[in-house]
């Protein structure tokens, strides 16, 4: 029986745009497992991010519930909100995010000194988590436009994974990536989900979906279907057909 | 529209705060500007119009104890000299007066005239400015009847060689010349009936008020020195009071020169710290918009027409700003009216002035003008390849200031370091702003403590010495006098203090008023000798100092000084201020001056034991002197009363200019921190995203100001307490202060410096409140 880290109710998101309402997400029920490399799917305009941000605290749902654990985190104000995301979340954005005016290291013993005020056993964490993404020392004290895009979105996932979150989101993390660096970055998270590391990821990228190992497809903001597609091995064929013929039969 | 209007339009309206500071702020400089201009170019001019009015005199000298044929040789001297063109030798009663006035008591030289009289003088002329229908009693000048003093019908109570009379106040009048405490002597006038009670009852005693115009007003000066001469000369038993134009126009104008150098200074400050804000703004206008440039260029927008749409912004924001403020103006025009017109005495009606308008408009408009050229002159340099690439960075960071992991600063106060250290424009821009709000804040602090809770320290620059008591005997009355005073156990100490307007000759120079004393160490006011020190013997001399650098006059040097008796040399042993006599006046002891000279009568400033009542203690005097005594002031309540329109001049010009600033620091800060705020939302909403909360967000920007803040905070303060002194010179400059003899309240000022940099943290954290509105969710890139 897997563990529930996140569980939603009569999910919903609206928009207001120029007076006309847009419903973004309708009455999603959903469960995300401790463990899982869960990934969200769908044509554009279908709520993916939105969802993403939703569930991990960066934007509040117009009705519904969303829990983490005992915490009804749908109910928070923005700054206990902020603390949720700080104390159990990791993120990991498309445009990768990194502040330009500090140097790559800093970005991430900024996200970690929120939590922990060790400098020194911060900053050896830090290391041991650049060692694994493949960044060497040196690069660590450049700034963020004097590294290439996929070490920047390798430091993203160092910043993200930091504070060990209970889960990591990711909103396309390749999407601005060349396909080797893309590739990089992939198997990076895979490499973590291996090691446990819950995470949540959205992409309409199939080679990016291939390396979850539960995908949910959302078509105009409601949760169409989902396919268990199990343990990640890569160059399983049969799994990646599976994969395919579960978008094909959602129209994608 | 024109392409140009159509830029400027869209760059006001993504700029809304932006422009509503710096208009707030060209508002502020026109204002005062308008007012320092208006204040200063056509309220001096109106003492002249009102001079012509009343064809009033250029000398006006007025004597007491005259015989029989003084009028007809008077006229007679003033008919034969070439260089007077009209005069009135009137009657006129003259004699040493006191009355309350600001609940204090003033003492003056006054000169008294029936009504009638006053009002048909040929020259001197005086005019009814306010009339009843009180048939029988006095008029005042009209400087008596501003602030919470007399009005019509109240009781004058005024003592006249130390007796008591009582007259009804049947109106109020203007004049020129002697209708204020400020001109050496006061004009009173009564109704015919108690005019001629006062002369039954000091029959046969008769004097004149003579008033002389002459062709060329500077010449006024020496002109009024050698009729002087000739009248003492034929009649030396006379005594005389005299003042001139060239007196008359600068001390009747202090606080207006006060006025005038505090609101010169404050709208060229303000106007500074508009222009750097300018400045920065359009310099990150570049940076924040280099691709909009860049297209801009591409699609064929010369740089002239880009820069020309920044300068119909901004110009067009001032020059509206402007017109606001110069309008505003003259709301605050009245108000101020009344304030000087208690100091001044002189009626001013407001009027509109188009020269100070247009000099305010063009000198402010020109001043952003050129700011605005100079800093978007760099939009030149843009190529609109590199632009749009966004190539042209706006920030190129060398060096990793305050490593994390290095640092022993906490996450905030670092994250805020780094962001102190990657805007130096934004430094420079508080720089400016707090080095002269600091400058501001020592002022108010010198002020609070030197004219507002203790007004001693003004006395002694402006006024010259004080003491409790100041007793005028004929001299063979000063023995009595001075035994009595050494008997009494209330006085405390006692010296020879005798000025009553007498004059001695430089020869070669000019005509000084000159301080007699008997020891110059037991003067109260040691500061009045601003260098070198008080004469010690009969062969020594200090001078007023601005009249001393004006004749190029050296302490050491040997200057010739004659008065009615000889002429002597004496060495020049130090340098006095004192705004009475306008920079010309001396300071001789007794044998000194004796040496040239009679002394009149002598007058002994007399300090008393605390708590000591000084009307009883004079009235004791005054009893056991009887006819040897001249006159009994209370030097401290005349002090009180005279310098309680400088206090309350003082308090208003401390509360204006603590609410100018705080007013520039709000919005200067305002246009910092959204600057601030939209250049880094995108980090706001990166740090947001990873659990920074809204307040540790608002305290660390609040902290990256900080550094700047204090730390020119600390420098203003420090350096500002040394400028104040000469800052006061220069405004006081024009009535023979030289050098500002305020002490600067070290720990006051520190104390404002602090609360400055208190206000300016709670003015930032407030303004950046507006992180809130910065949610992590505009990261989303997705739908």
């Amino acid at each position: 029986m897997k563990e529930t880290l996140l569980k939603t109710e009569k999910l919903s998101k609206s928009f207001s745009n120029g007076g006309v309402m847009q419903h973004v997400l309708k009455n999603i029920d959903l469960q995300l497992y401790k463990g899982d490399f869960t990934v969200i799917m769908g044509a554009s305009g279908a709520g993916k991010s939105t969802l993403l941000y939703a569930l991990s605290g960066m934007d509040t749902p117009t009705l519904g519930t969303i829990t983490f654990g005992d915490k009804m985190i749908s109910e928070l104000s923005q700054d206990s909100l902020a603390v949720f995301r700080r104390d159990h979340c990791g993120f990991i954005f498309q445009q990768i995010y990194l502040i330009d005016t500090m140097s790559v290291l800093d970005n991430i013993l900024a996200a970690g000194l929120l939590v922990n005020n060790d400098k020194k056993a911060l900053a050896t964490k830090a290391r041991e988590l650049f060692s694994a993404v493949d960044i060497p020392e040196e690069t660590i004290h450049k700034f963020p436009t004097q590294i290439s895009g996929g070490e920047a979105q390798r430091a993203g996932i160092v910043r993200a994974l930091i504070n060990s979150p209970e889960i990591l989101f990711a909103d396309e993390p390749t999407g601005a990536l060349n396909s080797k660096s893309g590739l990089d970055v992939l198997d990076t998270l895979t490499k973590f989900n291996e090691q446990g590391q819950s995470i949540v990821m959205v992409t309409h990228d199939m080679r990016s979906a291939r390396r979850a190992n539960r995908i949910l497809y959302l078509k105009d903001g409601i949760i169409m279907g989902e396919c268990d597609l199990g343990k990640y091995t890569p160059n399983d064929n049969k799994r990646h057909e599976k994969l395919a013929d579960f978008l094909t039969e959602m129209g994608w | 529209m024109h392409r140009n209007l159509l830029l400027t339009r869209s760059n006001i309206r993504k700029a809304k705060g932006q422009t509503v500071a710096i208009i707030v702020l060209v508002l502020l400089s026109s204002l005062m500007m308008n007012l320092w201009l208006m204040l200063s170019m056509d309220y001096r001019k109106n003492f002249e119009r009102s001079h012509d009015k009343l064809n009033d005199g250029h000398i006006n000298i007025a004597t007491y104890a005259v015989s029989d044929d003084f009028t007809s040789f008077v006229s007679d001297m003033l008919e034969n000299r070439s260089d007077i063109t009209e005069y009135t030798v009137g009657e006129a009663f003259s004699a040493p007066i006191s009355f309350e006035y600001n609940g204090g008591n003033l003492s003056q030289f006054g000169v008294i005239i029936e009504k009638e009289n006053a009002l048909s003088r040929k020259v001197g002329k005086m005019e009814i400015t306010e009339d009843s229908d009180i048939k029988s009693g006095i008029y005042l000048p009209m400087i008596y009847g501003t602030g919470n003093n007399y009005k019509v019908g109240d009781t004058f109570k005024i003592s006249i060689f130390d007796e008591e009379f009582e007259y009804t106040v049947c109106g109020f009048f203007n004049s020129a010349m002697i209708g204020s405490h400020n001109c050496s002597m006061v004009a009173l006038l009564l109704t015919d009936d108690k005019m001629e009670e006062l002369y039954d009852k000091y029959y046969p005693y008769s004097s004149a008020y003579i008033s002389a115009r002459v062709k060329f007003a500077s010449e006024c000066e020496e002109i009024s020195a050698e009729i002087k001469g000739i009248i003492a000369e034929e009649y030396p038993d006379v005594m005389l009071t005299s003042n001139d134009y060239e007196m008359i126009t600068t001390s009747r104008y202090v606080s207006q020169s006060i006025c005038t150098g505090i609101l010169s200074a404050m709208a060229l400050l303000v106007l500074l710290i508009c222009v750097v804000v300018i400045t920065s703004n359009i310099t990150n206008f570049i940076g924040e918009n280099m691709q909009n440039l860049g297209a801009l260029k591409a699609v064929g927008y010369t740089s002239g027409k880009i820069i020309s749409s920044l300068l119909t912004q901004f110009v067009g924001i001032t020059v509206i700003a402007a017109i606001v403020g110069i309008t505003l103006s003259y709301g605050f025009f009245p108000p101020l009216n009344e304030m000087m017109i208690a100091q001044t005495g002189i009626p001013y009606s407001v009027r509109f002035q188009p020269l100070p308008l247009l000099l305010t408009l063009i000198f402010i408009a020109g001043i952003v003008l050129a700011a605005v050229y100079f800093s978007a002159r760099k939009i030149k340099k843009i190529e609109p390849i590199t632009a749009m690439r966004q190539g042209i960075t706006t920030h190129n960071f060398k060096k990793n200031k305050f490593p994390f992991e290095k640092t022993s600063l906490s996450l905030n106060a670092a994250l805020a370091m780094k962001s102190t250290f990657s805007n130096a424009k934004q430094n420079l821009t508080v720089c400016v702003t707090m080095l002269v709000v600091s400058l501001i804040a020592v002022f108010s602090a010198t002020m609070f403590t030197n004219v507002i809770t203790d007004v001693q320290p003004m006395v002694e620059m402006i006024v010259g010495e004080y003491s409790d008591s100041g007793i005028n005997v004929e001299l063979d009355s000063e023995n009595r006098l001075i035994s009595l005073l050494e008997s009494d156990s209330r006085v405390e100490k006692f010296y020879l203090y005798t000025t009553n307007n007498m004059e001695v000759h430089h020869v070669g120079g000019s005509t000084l008023y000159v301080s007699v004393v008997d020891d110059c160490s037991k003067l109260n006011n040691q500061n009045r000798i601003i260098e070198g020190r008080y004469p010690k013997y009969d062969n020594e001399i200090a001078i007023a100092v601005k009249y001393a650098k004006d004749s190029g006059i050296k302490i050491g040097d040997e200057i010739s000084v004659k008065a009615d008796i000889s002429e002597a040399n004496y060495i020049v042993t130090g340098f006095s201020q004192e705004t009475n006599y306008l920079g010309k006046d001396c300071v001789l002891t007794r044998e000194g001056f004796e040496k040239i000279g009679t002394l009149p009568n002598a007058t002994y400033y007399i300090d008393l034991v605390e708590s000591v009542d000084v009307d009883g203690f004079n009235a004791g005097i005054s009893e056991h002197i009887k006819s040897g005594l001249n006159t009994a002031e209370n030097i401290k309540s005349l002090i009180d009363s005279a310098s309680s329109v400088y206090i309350m001049l003082v308090k208003v010009i401390v509360a204006a200019i603590i609410m100018v600033s705080c007013i520039v620091i709000v919005f200067v800060m305002y246009l910092l921190v959204r600057t601030s705020l939209n250049r880094k939302k995108r980090d706001y909403g990166i740090l947001k995203a990873i659990g920074f909360t809204t307040s540790k967000l608002v305290l660390q920007t609040a902290i990256s100001f900080m550094p700047s803040v204090i730390i020119s905070a600390a420098i203003g303060t420090a350096f500002s307490i040394p400028l104040i002194n000469p800052l006061m010179a220069l405004v006081l400059g024009g009535v023979g202060i030289v050098r500002g003899t305020f002490d600067a309240p070290v720990l006051l000022c520190l104390i404002a410096g602090g609360v400055l940099v208190i206000f300016t943290f709670g003015a930032v954290c407030l303004m950046s409140l507006r992180v809130k509105k910065i949610a992590p969710r505009e990261l989303l890139t997705g739908e």
